[in-house]
């Protein structure tokens, strides 16, 4: 299970990474344990900056040799100035923000590209799991149960973007998986892509 | 009690993970040393204790920066029979999180301290006589670079780290801008780029307490002297900025001492037996503050809790081992230490700084909260600068950066490592 996740996050990462210029300055929104951050700064070298609301998260990042700051990740934005950084990621991260729209602006006020990552809520087995079932998907990605979960705010990619119209962010590029998170999905990616990727700048 | 001092005593001499016995020694600088105000002394000494031992290279030193009534004994223990070891000894030592196996440890006492650096109660060799008063104004800058003349004898060519707290943390800080090719990685907890109003208004209350002590006579008092009962109010009012409402109230609650503790009228069952209060370690209710007449008042205001004894004792210790004038200068330095102001904004005094920097502030500190200590790392982060913040939950208020805590551990050892 542990191994398989690692897979299924190594290619988003990889692809972040194949988007990051080398030696970028890079925040990472929700950085967790630092592991996408510490691939970055091996694969581009980047300059690394985490944010998490966890001690022991940010201990991990430390003992990892990165720079990360415990703290709400919009408070932190909100303290530094325009484009201080080359790029900001939220990866995975998107469905646990109460107001994922806000920090999206403030993200690309302090980076010039912005860079989202995110579980494709519009995925055919996430729809079937409430069609047919009735009920919350239950699967590698939704592990948990709705009393054992934090309420989320998933999306789909094509929630995402209309958001992206109505705001008029420019999507750089994109890159969509399928529901194995490996392999590039190039049709209906809202109804087969289980994990959709972004680039947004002004 | 005995038992567990001599447990102490026994872990802290033979158990791997112990610095063991250690001395103190004497770092004396012949040449003049000119203070940030412009006043000079002629030399100066600073006590020191180093654990651990400097390789070829001379880069493997961790400096430790003490707070204001610390000193340079942080691990160790002086004598078979001490009762504690030294001030952050379970962070420091072979295998802890400060591991002296590959660290080369360094503490001093500060310039205008009074456990065997040069201070106010120091013989000025001019004179012959005590500084007391006409000791220059000491800063925070002035700690740091009367500690760097003393790093240079020893061959320190780097400090892989410089950790402290409280002023230690703000001596961290002054390192690392201070001198910033010499200075790794610098590690602040529990500290503050500038003090605000209330850190202000502490001290000013605890300097009142022995400036309007008749013994204090204007600075000049014989050693052992002076305005003992001054300094111990100034260090009963500023331990309780140390400690938070919940540890307070967890450790004493409203416990009387049992000298007050008035019987039930079931007296001599198991009631009154549980209701007999178990009396804080180092109980001080027996002691009456000297100078202050026992009997006047008496019974009504004697010591009826233990937060009460406990304070009293706190005192009556601290004047054993602290020079009123020491306390003086001290929460002089801190008051004044403003970097922004000093450098125009925070950012540019940070201008300068190469070293990875950890802050770690601690959410029930009140003395010098949490958003002062983030504010370092966002000016930091502002200035380009490699650095990290954390926080940590804790009950125990400013003192948590002593904390035993495994999270603290590791968070230390993975920065160092």
């Amino acid at each position: 299970m542990s191994l398989h996740s690692h897979l299924k996050r190594t290619v988003d990462m990889q692809i972040i990474a194949d988007w990051v210029e080398p030696g970028a300055r890079v925040l990472d929104l929700g950085c967790g344990r630092g592991v996408l951050l510490e691939y970055l700064v091996h694969t581009k070298q980047v300059h690394a900056v985490g944010v998490d609301l966890d001690f022991d998260k940010i201990s991990a990042c430390v003992r990892r040799g990165l720079t990360a700051y415990q703290g709400d990740m919009m408070a932190l934005m909100r303290a530094l100035p325009e484009n201080h950084f080359d790029r900001v990621i939220c990866s995975r991260t998107l469905e646990e923000l109460p107001d994922p729209g806000a920090i999206i602006e403030q993200a690309l006020r302090i980076g010039r590209t912005v860079t989202v990552g995110f579980v494709n809520h519009g995925y055919w087995k996430n729809r079937t799991a409430a069609f047919f079932c009735g009920r919350k998907p239950r699967n590698s990605v939704y592990t948990t149960a709705w009393y054992e979960s934090r309420p989320s705010n998933p999306a789909t990619i094509a929630d995402f973007e209309d958001f992206c119209a109505l705001r008029e962010l420019r999507i750089a590029r994109s890159a969509h998986l399928h529901g194995d998170w490996k392999t590039t999905c190039r049709f209906a990616p809202n109804l087969f892509a289980g994990y959709a990727l972004y680039d947004l700048t002004h | 009690m005995n038992d567990a001092s001599a447990d102490l005593t026994k872990s802290a001499r033979s158990e791997p993970g112990e610095v063991g016995l250690v001395e103190p020694r004497d770092f004396v600088s012949s040449a003049p040393f000119t203070f940030d105000n412009g006043l000079a002394i002629p030399g100066f000494t600073l006590r020191y204790e180093t654990y651990g031992r400097l390789n070829a290279t001379g880069d493997n030193a961790v400096l430790i920066c003490h707070a204001l009534s610390g000193d340079h004994h942080c691990a160790g223990i002086h004598a078979l029979t001490d009762k504690k070891p030294g001030w952050w000894n379970n962070l420091i030592g072979p295998g802890k999180a400060v591991d002296t196996n590959k660290f080369f440890v360094l503490c001093a006492n500060v310039i205008g301290g009074c456990q065997g650096s040069t201070g106010p109660s120091s013989i000025d060799p001019r004179t012959g006589q005590a500084y007391g008063i006409t000791f220059p104004a000491v800063t925070i800058r002035d700690m740091v670079r009367t500690q760097k003349r003393w790093l240079d004898s020893l061959g320190v060519r780097s400090l892989y780290a410089v950790i402290g707290g409280s002023m230690g943390g703000m001596q961290v800080l002054q390192w690392s801008l201070e001198y910033p090719a010499f200075v790794q990685r610098a590690l602040a907890m529990a500290t503050t780029a500038r003090e605000g109003a209330q850190a202000i208004a502490f001290n000013e209350v605890g300097r009142q307490a022995i400036l309007q002590d008749p013994e204090w006579n204007h600075g000049y008092y014989p050693k052992g002297g002076g305005p003992r009962v001054g300094l111990a109010i100034a260090r009963m009012m500023a331990h309780i900025t140390y400690l938070s409402d919940a540890s307070m109230d967890r450790k004493f609650g409203r416990k009387a001492v049992a000298a007050h503790h008035k019987p039930t009228p079931t007296a001599g069952t198991s009631t009154a037996s549980a209701a007999v209060t178990v009396v804080a370690p180092n109980d001080a209710s027996g002691l009456s503050m000297e100078g202050i007449d026992p009997v006047a008042p008496a019974a009504t205001f004697d010591v009826r809790f233990e937060v009460e004894s406990y304070l009293r004792y706190q005192g009556q210790s601290f004047i054993n081992r602290f020079d009123a004038n020491s306390y003086l200068y001290i929460t002089r330095a801190l008051d004044q230490f403003d970097l922004a102001a000093t450098h125009g904004s925070l950012e540019q005094a940070f201008a300068s700084v190469q070293a990875a920097t950890l802050v770690v502030g601690f959410t029930s500190d009140w003395l010098f909260p949490p958003e002062q200590n983030r504010a370092i790392a966002l000016a930091l982060l502002r200035a380009g600068k490699r650095v990290s913040y954390a926080e940590l939950a804790t009950d125990l208020g400013h003192d948590s950066f002593l904390l035993e805590s495994p999270q603290i551990y590791d968070l230390v050892r993975g920065f160092l490592n």
